[in-house]
């Protein structure tokens, strides 16, 4: 597509461009004795021509481009096409003038005008070398803005396709121990195997139903992390306890998919099975200012032989976050008093229908 | 021959599905469950089980610390749900290993596995396989020390020095000492090089508990330590020492 004629606002300007250089010219031609009628009525129409005319430097910018082609072969092609080009303005030109004798108010003008060829051939060869030049200035500015385009379109895709794994992470070590614990279930509370299969089916079900979703509401992750602490529950006995406390307002926001679940699991693996008698789990959801808050809160080994809490999940919640909000998201870690404590800060947004 | 098994696993669900497999073999008693690492090695000094079905990963002291701990004196099987890192040592050391969820066939066959094992009398690889439980942390940042049925977990940086003695290695840590049956140069290798450093051929000493270094009337160096404790240093060990201390 021509990069001027495609777009009209680019036109226009192009073309008021045109109209000042018509009216320099025209300047000129009065003091060389034309009256301003005269002189706008030889000239409006031969630099609207042309005007077009030099639209064609395009082609030859983007035959020969800069990149490309050896600066000597840019030197021939412009100097020929300008030729080329101000020789048909020129022959365009004897037309005009002959067609214009024939009438009696600009004989005269036209006459006094056919004497200035040669200056019109050279204006003509200037001004399709600008021409050129601008188109020269375009393309490169085109192909900028493409690579540019590109670039970013490519960093959405990369981004994409790493949320895309980061979501698809399930724990392979809770799935083994979660069969393991229906295994053990099997021989003596058949039952419960049964409730074990049935909370397991439901959390992957929805695992896979909310990864292929961009937000999700907030109550449908905290529902999902019921699940897994249920399935957990089962596994910990009563070495695993839960408290949470959720503002009726924010399990309405809608969240990025298995924002809070790296955090609810981090908790458990972390948390409560690395701490000989276990603990509670708190977890606490609450919006306000505008702002989502969500804190997790477990018992964490305090030896300081165990590796620190929070690892790749806490990662890459970090890094999903980073990628969604920027610095209007917030990630923060502490530990006190043998508890682990992460909260997520991040813009409040609800659904907008 | 009757086995007499203790079953180590922090959940109680994976213990009750072993315990109903072993239930089934006519030949095995267990004689306990533990649910941590601790009750594990009190058990084995206490009961003198013939083989630990033994979780790897558990609170506090995992399998391979256990192993580390009690090696010598009881067979192991190992379970574990997913664990590369232990599998890869598992493999690597030729040592059989349960994958949860398992079978009471899977369960009988790694039992005969050991069985055959104990007639030959060949032992686990136990310092191999503890130190690949270790080597996933780079230094050691504790030690942990049997005394009994009890275990001892010394935090490094509350290690003092560590003094060679025989085939022991004596640790004085919190105003205590603990003895452990470990060379000083398996140790030293386990321990931070930036933060531990052997000063005499007997001694490991932690950097930060050095206040001085003096020079006594024959021209030997002695480490003065913080607590006013003196300990010789070597001209090797002297050596190590200003290298780290520049």
């Amino acid at each position: 597509m021509h990069p001027i004629l495609g777009r009209a606002d680019r036109l226009a300007a192009y073309l008021a461009a045109w109209a000042a250089v018509c009216a320099f010219v025209a300047g000129i031609f009065t003091r060389l004795g034309l009256t301003w009628t005269e002189a706008l009525v030889l000239l409006v129409p031969l630099f609207l021509i042309y005007a077009f005319v030099c639209l064609s430097a395009w082609y030859v910018s983007r035959a020969t481009p800069l990149t490309t082609t050896s600066s000597l072969r840019v030197l021939a092609s412009s100097i020929l096409a300008s030729a080329f080009a101000s020789g048909l303005w020129l022959a365009l030109t004897n037309a005009w003038i002959a067609l214009l004798s024939m009438t009696t108010a600009f004989a005269p003008a036209a006459d006094r005008y056919g004497q200035q060829l040669p200056f019109v051939f050279a204006v003509g060869v200037l001004l399709f070398m600008l021409a050129l030049a601008g188109h020269y200035v375009l393309l490169a500015v085109e192909t900028a803005r493409e690579a540019e385009r590109r670039q970013l379109e490519l960093e959405l895709l990369t981004r994409d396709a790493e949320l895309r794994a980061l979501r698809a992470q399930i724990d392979p070590h809770f799935l083994f121990n979660s069969l393991n614990s229906i295994s053990a279930l099997t021989g003596s509370d058949a039952p419960g195997a049964r409730r074990m299969c049935l909370l397991l089916g439901e959390f992957l079900r929805t695992t896979l139903d909310v990864s292929a979703r961009q937000r999700i509401p907030l109550a449908d992750e905290l529902a999902l992390a019921e699940r897994y602490l249920n399935i957990e529950q089962v596994r910990f006995g009563s070495r695993l306890q839960i408290q949470r406390r959720v503002d009726e307002e924010a399990s309405s926001c809608l969240v990025p998919p298995l924002l809070l679940q790296p955090l609810v699991e981090n908790a458990v693996t972390h948390g409560i099975a690395r701490v000989l008698e276990g603990g509670l789990i708190r977890l606490d959801v609450s919006r306000h200012d505008g702002r989502l808050a969500i804190v997790v809160e477990n018992p964490c080994e305090t030896d300081a032989a165990v590796q620190r809490p929070g690892g790749l999940g806490l990662d890459n919640v970090r890094r999903r976050l980073d990628a969604m909000f920027g610095r209007d998201a917030r990630v923060d870690t502490r530990v006190a008093a043998g508890q682990f404590h992460v909260e997520l800060t991040l813009p409040a947004s609800v659904r907008t229908e | 021959m009757r086995l007499r098994v203790v079953i180590v696993d922090d959940e109680d669900l994976a213990r009750l599905v072993v315990r109903e497999y072993l239930a089934a073999m006519s030949d095995v008693d267990v004689v306990a469950e533990c649910a941590n690492g601790f009750e594990a090695v009190k058990a084995v000094s206490d009961l003198q089980p013939d083989l630990l079905i033994l979780d790897v990963q558990m609170p506090k002291l995992n399998g391979f610390e256990v192993l580390e701990l009690v090696g010598r004196d009881v067979a192991v099987v190992f379970v574990t749900a997913f664990d590369q890192y232990a599998i890869r040592a598992f493999e690597v050391h030729a040592v059989d290993y349960l994958l949860k969820p398992f079978s009471a066939e899977r369960l009988a066959a790694a039992i005969d596995r050991v069985r055959e094992r104990l007639g030959r009398g060949d032992p686990l690889p136990v310092k191999e396989l503890a130190a690949a439980g270790q080597s996933g942390q780079e230094p050691a940042r504790r030690i942990l020390v049997r005394d009994g049925p009890r275990v001892h977990v010394l935090p490094v940086e509350k290690i003092d020095y560590i003094q060679a003695q025989d085939d022991y290695v004596c640790f004085r840590c919190d105003g205590k000492e603990y003895l452990k049956e470990q060379t000083l140069a398996d140790l030293e290798s386990a321990l931070d090089p930036a933060k531990f450093v052997r000063i005499h051929r007997s001694y490991v000493l932690n950097l930060d508990r050095l206040a001085r270094v003096e020079t006594d009337e024959r021209e030997n160096r002695i480490a003065m330590l913080a607590d006013g404790r003196r300990l010789p240093i070597s001209r090797a060990g002297y050596g190590r020492l200003s290298a780290l201390l520049k």
